[in-house]
Formats: structure tokens, C-alpha cells, sequence
């Protein structure tokens, strides 16, 4: 089975798609065969950033039946080993997917034989970005060391616990557990995944064990995008350490990118970054985390709910 | 759910081990701060105002206990009766306290000050020659060197333990004069002379022997003119 890698981020323009394709290169560097899957639906790019600006399949192929296996979508891209779904010519209401699509999807996904995997998410807290996040546990959450970006990326990472936390109960039982967060620990609570988490340890101790087992799997992993010079490095860092000791989430921090205008350079060329200025400090640093991220040691386990 | 923030102990709160020492409490309280402190990037948006306030006065106040070592004592010894805490052995060697600048022994081995201060004492007090040289008005370096060899002390130890070049002391010895330091420094020279023989008391001793030495000037330059 193939890895599966989340890249979500909350805010938009925080490098989602440029760490993914930049990833995407480092794996299929190291002899990997990996597939990019822009799911950033309705705003998809990925394609440019990888090289193939006009796909001649895309994504919406599947979903449309044109093609029978999400196999047959796949675009290969200029570089060895590399792969692409692309979003390109999907259709203008392809951003709003349908539930039975996504779990469609979802299984799809699964099904690829590929050795790694990456989802290029959209921005914002949609149910479809968060589903595709909760896909495999080892989800990366990129962010910039702005307050608007962090305010973001602590939003996602809640609404994913929270979208968890929903998948073990009904919607009555959810409402119910919504109001008695909000009886116990006052307005608001029902906002925080981690009071909830209070009540039903007490009231559903079933449900919370298995919950429990599946927050100790998750291994999140955080990085700090477009770090300016003046910037905090030990920001990843701290947010970590305040995730997990607020939240009981597990999460590594994986590291740092410098902020680079040669990285705008490269964009609006059409060229990789990290084959156009390879001896940058930001180039350096994004090897750096690729083989934080792309370590053997590392195994998977998919969620059981779809 | 782990324990909500509330519920940790003040080590956890701080992310220190329960051995810490006080500049690492110090610089986790730091860190801390820097994490929870209003407008901190890192917490931005992650609490409301009434947690943020709640959270920062428990590590004020963990921070308070940790730091004085009364207080930490006593906490410590609350956890351990919880079980949160192993009994004794946990807090590690004493903690170092800052040194004096003057008390650092650069050799090895060596005591900072006479090495024989009691026996010395011993001696003062049953030596019948010494009460009377420090018994009369009037103290000269030629006293002193006897009160010294009284006391079987060479003038390389004392020029060792007081830094004081023995070309110095031995002029004071002798009384010769022209070849005195200021009067400033001849004071010091002698307090530590006689602090290193543990002649007291030394300002009395030292304003004697600054007194014979000012008459003695005073009578060799009445005869210089003739």
C-alpha cells in the first residue's frame, strides 16, 4: 500500500501546492514511485508547479465516468518517477463534492498502487478538505509564521479533531454531547475538541477508547513556511509543544523553509525551484524536511471508516 | 484526553524534570512566557482571553513556588505524598552558588589563607616575647621580622599567600625608609603581614607600626641638614 501525505495548511497561499510539488520531486528523487493529486478543488495548479500546464486528463474524468479507474487519470510529468492527477479542466462546481463522490474518491485513492502518495489540499475547513486529510494519519499541516496563518492552521487542525470525533457518533448523539459541553464547561466550549473530549470520556467510554487509540496514532507533522530572516525559528517548535500539551494531539514539528523570492522566480518561469537554485538556503532546507518526512522508519495505518 | 493544563504539576507546566536547577527553571519560565504571553504568535487565536489569563497566573505561580528553594521544598515533598514524585534522591547534587571573587584558589590544593591559623594563635598567645613586642608603644619592621621568626614563618610564605613581593617585605623588615611603598600601600602590605600571622589586632598593630614608622622619618630628616 501505498504512503499517503495530506498537505493541508488552512490559509491560502502558504505553499501547499509548492511544498507538494516540491516534495513530490524530492520522493521521486530517491527512486520512489509518487503521485501528486491536486484535490484543491476548483483552484487547482499543482499541474504548473510540476510541469505539465495542460493536462490532457484531469480528475473530473473519474467522477464524470469517462475513464473507469482513477489509474487511468494519472498524467505523467517530466521528471522519472513522478505523477499527476491534476485538477485542470475540472468543471466549475467541482469545488462542492458530493458526499457519495468523495467516499468514491476516498476509496480510489486508496486503491493506487503507487509508493507514495501526495494530496495537495485547498485551503479553508470544508468537510471534503478535512475528509482528505483524515485519510491516512500522517497528515502535514504547512503554515506561515503570521498570526493569520497560524489562526488558520489551529483552525484546521481542531476541525479535524472535531470531524473525527464526529465519525464515532450520530448527529443526535453529537448535539447531545455538543450541549453538554457547552452545560459543563460553559459558551464556547462546544469549539474545542479537547472539552469534548471531557464528556465523552465520562459519558461514552466505548467510543473514547477507540478514539483514544486513533489520536495516539495520528503523527501530524508541522512546517513553517516562508520563515523571513527576522522571524522566531523555534515557532514550529512551540506550536507543537502547544498542540500537544492543550490538545493531547501528536505532532512534530519537521521544519523550517526560508522565505526566497527566487522561489517566486521559479514559479513564474515554469521551472522547479529546486532544479533552477539548488544551492539556496530555502532549497537546502526543503531536502531538509523531504527526508524528515520520506524517512523509511516510517509506517502507515489507514483509518478504518471509509 | 491527557490532563487538561490545570491538572499538571508544576514541573509539567513548565516542561522541566523534577530535578531541574534554578537557571533552567528560570529559562523555561522564560520560554513560557513567550508561548502564553498576550500577543504571542505562537498562541494566537488558540485561547480565549479568561484561559489565557487563567493559564498565565499558574505559571506565575509555579514558577513563584519552584524558585525559592522553601517553598519547591515543600511542594516537592506534596508530590511525592501524591506519588507524582519519587521520594528523595531526585533533586540531584546542591545547587552552586556564585564565588566570591577573592575566595577562588587558583592552585591546587593550596588554603587561601595561612594554613596553620590555630596553631599560630596557640603560639601568639603562650609566646612571652611576643606579648612584649606588641605590648610596647612603638612597632618597627625589626619587631615585626621577630614576631615572624618567632613564629617559625619564612618571608617566601607570606610573600606567596599575600601576593606581596618579598622585596617589599623585606624592606619593611629592615626599616629601610627610602625604599618604603606610599604610605597607602605600606598600611595594606602590613595588615595582610599581620593577618597572615594572625597578630590582632591588626588596625591597632598597623597604626603603630605607621606611627613608629612616620617618627622615624621625621628624626632622619632633622638630621639630614646638619
Amino acid at each position: 500500500m501505498a504512503h499517503i501525505w495530506p498537505i493541508g495548511g488552512g490559509k491560502g497561499g502558504s505553499g501547499k501546492s509548492f511544498i507538494t510539488s516540491s516534495l513530490g520531486r524530492l520522493s521521486a528523487g530517491l527512486g520512489r514511485r509518487t503521485l501528486v493529486i491536486d484535490l484543491d478543488l476548483g483552484a487547482a495548479n499543482l499541474h504548473t508547479l510540476v510541469g505539465v500546464p495542460y493536462p490532457s486528463k484531469s480528475f473530473s474524468d473519474f467522477l464524470q465516468k469517462k475513464v473507469g479507474r482513477l489509474d487511468d487519470t494519472v498524467v505523467e510529468t517530466p521528471f522519472e518517477n513522478l505523477f499527476l492527477i491534476s485538477g485542470a479542466q475540472d468543471p466549475f462546481d467541482i469545488a462542492n463534492l458530493p458526499y457519495e463522490q468523495k467516499i468514491k474518491t476516498l476509496r480510489a485513492i486508496m486503491k493506487l498502487d503507487y509508493d507514495c502518495i501526495l494530496l495537495d489540499l485547498g485551503a479553508g475547513t470544508s468537510f471534503n478538505t478535512i475528509d482528505f486529510f483524515l485519510i491516512s494519519q500522517n497528515g502535514i499541516f504547512i503554515t506561515t509564521p503570521e498570526p493569520t496563518s497560524i489562526e488558520n492552521v489551529y483552525r484546521l487542525i481542531r476541525s479535524v479533531y472535531f470531524r473525527r470525533i464526529r465519525y464515532c457518533f450520530s448527529v443526535s448523539q453529537f448535539k447531545a454531547l455538543e450541549e453538554e459541553a457547552i452545560e459543563q464547561f460553559g459558551e464556547g466550549a462546544f469549539n474545542k475538541p479537547e472539552r469534548m473530549m471531557k464528556v465523552i470520556e465520562r459519558d461514552h467510554p466505548e467510543p473514547y477508547r477507540e478514539l483514544l487509540n486513533d489520536f495516539n496514532t495520528f503523527r501530524f507533522r508541522l512546517v513553517i513556511n516562508q520563515l523571513h530572516k527576522r522571524d522566531n525559528a523555534a515557532l514550529g517548535a512551540h506550536v507543537c509543544r502547544i498542540i500537544e500539551k492543550h490538545m493531547g494531539l501528536g505532532i512534530e514539528f519537521t521544519g523550517n523553509v526560508s522565505y526566497d523570492d527566487h522561489v517566486h522566480d521559479a514559479i513564474c518561469q515554469q521551472v522547479s525551484f529546486l532544479d533552477r537554485y539548488p544551492y539556496t538556503k530555502t532549497a537546502g532546507e526543503l531536502r531538509a524536511v523531504g527526508r524528515q518526512i520520506f524517512q523509511p522508519a516510517c509506517r502507515q495505518l489507514m483509518l478504518q471508516y471509509v | 484526553m491527557r490532563k487538561s493544563f490545570a491538572e499538571l504539576n508544576y514541573y509539567e507546566m513548565l516542561d522541566i524534570r523534577p530535578g531541574a536547577a534554578a537557571f533552567e527553571i528560570r529559562q523555561a519560565y522564560g520560554a513560557a512566557l513567550q508561548i502564553y504571553q498576550p500577543g504571542s504568535l505562537v498562541s494566537h487565536s488558540f485561547f480565549t482571553d479568561a484561559e489565557r489569563q487563567e493559564i498565565l497566573s499558574l505559571i506565575e505561580k509555579a514558577y513563584q513556588t519552584l524558585i525559592q528553594d522553601q517553598t519547591r521544598k515543600a511542594y516537592d515533598d506534596e508530590l511525592v505524598r501524591r506519588g507524582e514524585l519519587d521520594a528523595v534522591g531526585e533533586t540531584g547534587p546542591a545547587a552552586r552558588r556564585p564565588v566570591g571573587i577573592f575566595s577562588i584558589s587558583r592552585g591546587r590544593g593550596r588554603q587561601p589563607a595561612g594554613p596553620n591559623q590555630e596553631s599560630l594563635k596557640t603560639r601568639i598567645r603562650q609566646s612571652e616575647r611576643i606579648r612584649e613586642l606588641t605590648g610596647r608603644p612603638a612597632l618597627s619592621g625589626a619587631d615585626l621580622r621577630q614576631i615572624r621568626e618567632e613564629l617559625d614563618v619564612t618571608l617566601e610564605e607570606i610573600s606567596q599567600a599575600t601576593k606581596i613581593r618579598q622585596d617589599h617585605l623585606i624592606n619593611i623588615e629592615e626599616d629601610r625608609l627610602a625604599r618604603l611603598p606610599a604610605a597607602i600601600f605600606l598600611k595594606g602590605f602590613v595588615k595582610s603581614y599581620l593577618k597572615y600571622l594572625c597578630l590582632e589586632p591588626v588596625e591597632e598593630l598597623s597604626a603603630r607600626y605607621m606611627e613608629t614608622v612616620a617618627r622615624l622619618a621625621r628624626s632622619e630628616r632633622a638630621e639630614e641638614p646638619r
